[in-house]
């Protein structure tokens, strides 16, 4: 995973409601030595955006309360963050489409893979 | 038997009669020094939520009219964190669920919940055996 900032730990947002899935998640992040944060749906990682908040990578679970992932990711592209990596997560068959319709970059199947990152 | 020979033992026995898969080993190999106790974190929080979503089921299952939407979606957090962990049994379980929930079929959902409640405890308790031994070869005691 490459860093945008030169000589600086990798900024990730991990967007998922499912405990473990986020546990999980951030400890393969850490391992590689990204500054990851986590919140529990897309509204929470808008709100970050309009606090000015930035990230060079964000994971985004599709089906969340309040905000979906897809949801949220329509909101951030629209704020002007076209240089951030979106990546949609979902288990279910029809979030590829969903996530990259919303201007996701990459689509990753659940369970993720420490592979994958 | 050692304890480390039967935590291997109750390992490979629970790869082998299809309670976990491939994710499973996926944990082991993220866990490490700096996170000694990663996987028994997850084991731990997949228990508690396990048991947690079961229990909205059985509450909303047991209304005279159930919102199918609403059980879809515990049973949906319930595949999912099955498969995060590799319980390959309960995830399997909660497909079949699934489909229940789309046809509507309360009869069907309440045979696969139980379905799913067995599959879950039976897990459960293996992975209870399996904290417990692994305290046991760290050379901590067994917790009572």
């Amino acid at each position: 995973m490459a860093s945008r900032n030169q000589g600086s730990a990798p900024r990730a947002l991990v967007v998922e409601d499912i405990k473990i899935d986020c546990v999980i998640l951030m400890h393969m992040l850490h391992k590689l030595n990204c500054e990851a944060t986590a919140v529990e749906n897309g509204k929470e990682a808008v709100d970050l955006f309009i606090e000015g908040k930035t990230f060079d990578i964000i994971f985004l679970h599709k089906d969340m309360p309040i905000m979906s992932g897809p949801e949220a990711v329509v909101k951030i592209r629209a704020m002007g963050a076209t240089a951030v990596k979106i990546v949609g997560v979902s288990a279910d068959f029809g979030g590829r489409e969903a996530f990259m319709q919303a201007g996701a970059d990459v689509f990753v199947p659940k369970p993720v893979k420490p592979e994958t990152l | 038997m050692s304890a480390a020979n039967q935590l291997a033992a109750l390992i490979a026995n629970m790869f082998a009669t299809g309670l976990l898969d491939d994710q499973f080993q996926q944990l082991q190999m993220l866990q490490d020094p700096s996170a000694p106790n990663f996987v028994s974190e997850v084991v731990t929080l997949f228990c508690h939520d396990g048991e947690r979503i079961i229990g909205e089921l059985a509450k909303l299952l047991d209304k005279p009219t159930v919102d199918f939407d609403r059980v879809d979606a515990f049973v949906h957090q319930l595949k999912g964190s099955s498969a995060s962990v590799g319980a390959l049994k309960v995830k399997n379980t909660c497909i079949q669920f699934r489909e229940f929930c789309q046809q509507k079929s309360k009869d069907g959902c309440l045979k696969t919940l139980e379905t799913v409640r067995i599959n879950f405890y039976e897990l459960r308790g293996k992975f209870q055996t399996m904290l417990q031994l692994e305290r046991q070869v760290n050379g901590f005691p067994p917790n009572n």
